[in-house]
């Protein structure tokens, strides 16, 4: 799978970015009217779905965060990462250290305010993509994929040797649970109500997390049509074409890792509130383990590598449809067999991403993404040329 | 064109606000004609215990088989009348050994269930423990480690990891094998299942001034040959174990291989009959295991029912999550009863039901079990057997269920 990755990093997929027209004139109010109400749908969702359901959406909303980040990296400045799986085990721990109650006698806290704590979640991940920079200047392709696998280890290495950090395998530890301003994210605090509903954890936790989704897509979006993404997409084209040009190709690739591991630790310290728990892993395989690396790039390559709302659509299939198969299921008592060869929701959707990644690799190297733009530019211009 | 879209949002917009919002549907809970209180997962003819378990995961073998267990109870129990005029139903789930899975199904069966009777899967009950304590859901973990017993709701059916280990050494001790200030191996799985195990080897160790070498691994090795020259270096005399069969397989393989020949002491998990059947299977005969719940051929009475229940029901081969699964289900149905006497079928009613129950019995399936104390295993009890390939299920008992005075003596991580 790396293989086909490394592909589509050495002949990029034809830009991320809709064509100059499109984004003028009606064209654009019409899209900004979409996400607009695609916000108001999301807005309203708790109103009507189950806690389960808020709790798959939430989970959904941490791959798009991690996605959104890791697209960056490897689709706009194409550099291959395999280490979002250890930024997000950093961006968690850090959380978890930073709002950490002081005086504990087996776990190291800071007692910061949760909403800092986030905050230096984030900005502890980005220092360690920063250290990781003079790596990924001097390595490409597959090289740097390797050495930044190298990292999942480490992090597997660090999360169970450092205890009082991460609480250690046999417990992992609490974090505190997240506030803003004095607001709790939980059932306690004020009660809050809306059209009859009760805004509570799940619903609270949900609202939190959507926030998080828009400023980072907003954050991301921003970077790829700014200077910023210029320069990373000149670095990922030609090197020496974006050096002639005066671009600073060290800086923009330590850039583009720092940028992607603070996704990464935005994530982690997301699935860190999601579990109630710190916990790292006890293999290679686990919440923070290369599947989990793994699954990143999947939603980067389905979505369309580059693509930032490509990203988000990836996020939708990889960490969404295991939960959304599994809570249909349960409710319809599909996939009800047991035993050898029953197949279940965890096997479907395995089979659905694996069809997935190699259906895109194959015939739609641009991902979704490129379907998307794809179906939008047909339905314009039909009226044009007949 | 632009109206389309802005159409369509709009449609969808409207299409959710036209649906009633999920305000106004709470759980029921009060009294029934017979003054029993009831809440979550009960009603006037059923009471409902989740099943959280692993059908598609790397323990679908073992999840399949504590699930039919739990099933066998149920039929076993409604037949006999059930509780408080109600049937036992079973919701079950399959979470496929993912925790994040797991996180998204429990919302959902939550409101549905009193408790559970099965929550397999140790980064699941990790995952799942904060849940269990706020919605106040007893719950019966498929893990034996006794760090789990800080949360009050948490009934670990059978021996801890930590206690089979004391007791099993102890058992060593008795046999000759190892002495005061002897030097011995633990070679354990980095996690809540091996450093819970370890905890019992340093208590002994300490207790006995023996000097222990701890060798760390990952549940991924698969290929300890290395680790046991280590062991054979710093000249071990018994190594204790605190892994999965496999491992358990090559330790004694290369024990015999090496020359070490030293005695080998696995708990419950370590032990799988298909070893039996390995390339380790002429290594075995310096293998003891200790472990609270018999195999699914044990030569007892009920072992022998239950057995014979499964093959008429199932067609699949069997493992000794069929005997556990039935067990837990005895303890839920002891505990079921009691809440019935005490009239509160409630969450509440069962956690206070769960400390009254003092000598819960599963027929000798799982050592009698006192819960009346958070914190503390609710048996110290193991048995000690050997590999016997003639033997009915593979195992040969050697010593009958027993309690060590060192296990006796030894405080668990959260006992009060």
């Amino acid at each position: 799978m790396s293989d086909q990755a490394v592909s589509e990093v050495d002949t990029p997929p034809p830009a991320a970015e809709p064509p100059r027209e499109a984004r003028r004139g009606p064209a654009r109010l019409v899209r900004k009217a979409a996400w607009l109400a695609l916000l108001v749908v999301l807005l309203a969702l708790p109103l009507y779905l189950d806690a389960a359901w808020l709790k798959a959406g939430q989970y959904m909303m941490i791959g798009a965060v991690g996605a959104i980040g890791l697209t960056l990296v490897v689709g706009q400045a194409g550099q291959l990462s395999l280490a979002h799986a250890f930024f997000l085990l950093a961006g968690g721990t850090a959380y978890t250290v930073l709002s950490g109650p002081t005086g504990d006698e087996r776990v190291a806290g800071f007692g910061l305010d949760p909403g800092l704590s986030l905050l230096g979640a984030v900005v502890v991940a980005a220092l360690l993509g920063l250290a990781f920079a003079p790596v990924a200047g001097r390595l490409r392709g597959i090289y740097l994929g390797v050495a930044s696998l190298a990292l999942v280890f480490l992090g597997l290495y660090f999360g169970q040797s450092a205890e009082e950090l991460t609480g250690g395998t046999s417990t992992g530890r609490t974090p505190a649970s997240f506030s803003l301003f004095g607001f709790p994210f939980t059932n306690d605090g004020p009660e809050i109500s809306l059209l009859g509903v009760p805004i509570r954890q799940a619903e609270r936790m949900w609202y939190l997390f959507l926030l998080l989704t828009v400023l980072a897509f907003v954050i991301a979006r921003g970077a790829v049509r700014g200077r910023v993404g210029r320069s990373w997409r000149a670095v990922r084209d030609n090197e020496a074409a974006a050096a002639v040009m005066g671009v600073s190709v060290l800086r923009a690739k330590a850039g583009a890792f720092a940028v992607s591991s603070a996704y990464g630790g935005l994530a982690g310290a997301m699935t860190v509130l999601w579990f109630d728990i710190l916990k790292p892993d006890e293999s290679e395989f686990g919440t923070y383990g290369i599947n989990v690396s793994i699954a990143y790039l999947a939603m980067v390559i389905i979505g369309g590598l580059g693509s930032v709302p490509g990203a988000l659509v990836g996020a939708l299939i990889v960490n969404g449809l295991p939960q959304v198969l599994a809570l249909y299921s349960a409710d319809l008592g599909w996939f009800s067999g047991t035993g050898d060869g029953a197949l279940t929701p965890i096997l479907v959707s395995s089979f659905v991403y694996g069809a997935a990644i190699v259906l895109v690799v194959l015939f739609e190297p641009g991902g979704l993404a490129a379907i998307g733009r794809r179906l939008t530019r047909l339905r314009r211009q039909p009226p044009e040329e007949s | 064109m632009k109206r389309t879209h802005l159409a369509a949002a709009l449609v969808a917009v409207l299409v959710l606000s036209a649906c009633s919002t999920k305000a106004g549907d709470s759980g029921s809970s009060g009294s029934d004609s017979s003054g029993v209180k009831t809440g979550k997962g009960v009603t006037a003819t059923e009471v409902t215990l989740g099943v959280m378990t692993d059908k598609s995961g790397v323990f679908k073998n073992l999840g399949l088989g504590v699930t039919q267990g739990n099933e066998l109870w149920a039929k076993d129990f409604n037949a006999a009348g059930g509780v408080c005029g109600r049937q036992v139903k079973l919701e079950e789930v399959d979470h496929g050994y993912k925790a994040d899975t797991a996180k998204t199904l429990y919302p959902q069966i939550e409101p549905k269930v009193l408790g559970f009777v099965q929550l397999l899967g140790s980064p699941v009950v990790a995952a799942l423990k904060q849940n269990l304590a706020s919605d106040k859901t007893t719950a019966a973990p498929a893990s034996w480690s006794s760090e789990l017993l800080d949360n009050p709701y948490v009934m670990i059916v059978g021996t801890t990891y930590d206690l089979e280990i004391i007791d099993g050494l102890s058992y060593l001790q008795e046999q000759g094998l190892v002495k005061d200030g002897d030097t011995i191996g633990h070679i354990y799985i980095d996690g809540e299942y091996g450093k819970n195990g370890l905890r019992g080897s340093q208590f002994y160790a300490k207790k006995h001034s023996l000097t222990l070498k701890e060798v760390k691994i990952t549940s991924t090795d698969s290929d300890l040959t290395n680790v046991v020259t280590g062991l054979k270096g710093a000249g071990v005399k018994a190594i204790v174990l605190t892994t999965t069969p496999t491992q358990t397989g090559s330790t004694v393989g290369a024990n015999k291989a090496l020359g070490l020949n030293v005695p080998v002491l696995g708990n419950n998990p370590t032990f799988d009959p298909a070893l039996l059947k390995s390339p380790a299977a002429g290594a075995l005969d310096k293998l003891t295991i200790v472990a609270s719940s018999v195999p699914f051929s044990a030569d007892l009475p009920k072992a022998k029912d239950v057995a014979a229940k499964y093959k008429a029901a199932y067609k699949e081969t069997p493992n000794g999550g069929v005997p556990y699964g039935y067990a837990v289900g005895e303890v839920w149905g002891a505990v079921l009863k009691k809440a019935c006497d005490n009239k509160d079928l409630t969450r509440e009613g069962i956690a206070a039901a769960l400390k009254q129950t003092t000598s819960a019995s599963t027929d000798n399936l799982v050592a009698a079990l006192d819960f009346s104390k958070p914190g503390t295993p609710a048996t110290r009890q193991v048995y000690a057997a050997t590999p016997d390939a003639s033997a009915e299920g593979g195992v040969k008992y050697v010593k009958p269920l027993f309690e060590a005075p060192e296990a006796k003596e030894y405080v668990a991580p959260h006992q009060k």
